[in-house]
């Protein structure tokens, strides 16, 4: 690892406990029990993850709601203060230059939390586009900790350290409350499917890691009683794959708009001009020629990123995300097809080490939403 | 982790690509090691040898994957697998959690045991090899 990597404040308890990694910059935990029990906890209990290498930029002014509306696909006007939701930036072409969770902290005051490998791509991005507007864009990433509470429990867990009713947060809503003894900006958003919450700790750089330190501490003494994890980004990976959530970098990118990866939703197309809005357009007159599916292994074998996916003897395809399930214990994959292709229950291969093995399109999530994720039937 | 958190048995011969042979006769059994298991972690998967076919010292045996990572197993001799550890396929588990016993891959009748005995180490030998591995 070189010797610029970085490091969050929880570093000293992740080189106790983890097997780490370096991803995007920092060293980071890939596990500490395992991907396996760590998933679990999340499906079933709740997991605590440092997600501090993640990108933050504020965004303050007069301007702010019309610069975002323009530089981002969501609808920012329909964001109410103390509300989040998911968004992503697209280049002229309609390609993602990435996905996110904007917050809107005040009327004029949003925050951006977007992908650590794009941090530094994404913040000029923003000042780049920011010029003609009247607009603060300022990255706070190295003055916050964040943290993911995840899981059914969370709510539970995070109640016995937060000073605020957290069941008056509906998902996708915010609070500022004081959890133990700092200062902290909750929403109830995730990337794993579950229910849970997202933890900033402000005013918290990594020189002075105490607030962060001891916020983290707490939260795994509150979640004690439940069966709380600390989890890694092994487990962060499954989950969001699981879950049918994109990876920046594998399953989207600057070559694939949100037509294709089946996150339209995201882009409101009756919005007034946002950057890409006209490609999207025209892909839509067109007719969008290929799509995401999920893929759910009928045989033995494990779908990994860029394996070929192929139907009656054709090449049809290619896999951009691929695991082993833990809840379904099986081989899922991400994988974009032809559109005429693109049939839940259709039947396809996939090709791994030059054998084809059986597999079936399925919808997102690949888990039973009655069972398992935030809507289930408790 | 640290070295003396690895069971390695005197008995055994190991490869540097980190299998283990224990000999029982004209055959040999091979797995891998304790130090291959705990650096792949969760053992999902396992694609085993064909029963019958012949391999060369280093050539692929089998693969295991854990929920991140596919390694491949390289065969510590050269032989003829006469046997191969079906249950493996129902409970790759074993792989971890008893690398030497009930996570044992295949059986091969070895052809030329003495040769292939140049490239594989001793259990003291092959501990150096993983402290250098761990600094």
């Amino acid at each position: 690892m070189s010797q610029t990597t970085q490091k969050t404040h929880l570093y000293e308890f992740h080189v106790k406990n983890a097997k780490m990694t370096e991803f995007a910059g920092f060293h980071m935990p890939i596990w500490y029990k395992g991907i396996i029990p760590e998933h679990t906890a999340v499906r079933t209990k709740v997991g605590i993850f440092d997600i501090t290498h993640m990108g933050r930029t504020m965004i303050t002014g007069a301007e702010s709601e019309a610069f975002l509306n323009h530089v981002t696909t969501n609808d920012v006007s329909a964001l109410t203060p103390l509300s989040a939701h998911y968004s992503t930036m697209l280049n002229q072409n309609g390609g993602i230059k990435d996905d996110f969770v904007l917050s809107r902290l005040e009327q004029e005051k949003f925050l951006i939390v977007y992908n650590a490998a794009n941090r530094k791509k994404d913040y000029e991005w923003l000042v780049q586009q920011s010029k003609t507007f009247n607009v603060k864009v300022e990255d706070v990433s190295e003055n916050i900790a964040m943290f993911a509470v995840q899981g059914p429990k969370t709510q539970t867990t995070l109640q016995k350290v937060a000073d605020t009713d957290l069941s008056k947060i509906e998902r996708f809503k915010c609070a500022f409350t004081k959890l133990v003894d700092t200062q902290a900006f909750l929403s109830r958003t995730g990337y794993t499917g579950e229910d849970g919450f997202e933890v900033f700790i402000l005013n918290t750089p990594n020189t002075n890691p105490v607030n962060a330190i001891e916020a983290w501490n707490a939260i795994l003494k509150a979640g004690t009683d439940e069966g709380i994890e600390p989890c890694g980004l092994g487990a962060r990976d499954t989950l969001r794959l699981e879950a049918g959530m994109c990876l920046y970098g594998n399953d989207i990118d600057e070559t694939t708009t949100p037509l294709e990866a089946g996150i339209g939703f995201v882009a409101k197309l009756k919005k007034d001009s946002f950057i890409g809005k006209d490609a999207l357009l025209k892909q839509k007159a067109e007719g969008i020629k290929r799509r995401r599916v999920g893929l759910r292994m009928l045989e033995k074998g494990i779908p990994r990123p860029q394996q070929e996916v192929w139907k009656q003897g054709e090449r049809i395809g290619q896999t951009t995300s691929g695991t082993f399930s833990p809840i379904l214990e099986c081989g899922i994959a991400m994988a974009y097809v032809p559109t005429e292709h693109a049939n839940e229950g259709d039947k396809v291969e996939v090709k791994i080490r030059d054998k084809l093995i059986k597999a079936e399109i399925v919808r997102f999530p690949f888990y039973d939403q009655t069972q398992y994720g935030h809507g289930r039937k408790t | 982790m640290r070295t003396l958190d690895y069971n390695l048995p005197d008995e055994l011969y190991y490869s540097k690509e980190h299998e283990w042979v224990r000999l029982e006769g004209k055959a040999a059994v091979v797995g891998i090691t304790d130090y291959a298991q705990k650096q792949l972690h969760e053992i999902v998967y396992i694609e085993l040898p064909k029963r019958g076919s012949a391999i060369r010292q280093l050539q692929t045996l089998g693969t295991v994957e854990s929920v991140k990572s596919v390694s491949d197993v390289f065969s510590p001799v050269s032989g003829e697998v006469v046997e191969v550890n079906a249950e493996l396929a129902e409970s790759p588990e074993l792989l971890n959690q008893d690398p030497y016993g009930g996570g044992w891959i295949a059986k091969i009748n070895l052809t030329d045991f003495k040769k292939d005995s140049q490239n594989l180490l001793s259990a003291k030998q092959y501990t150096e090899l993983i402290k250098t591995l761990e600094e």
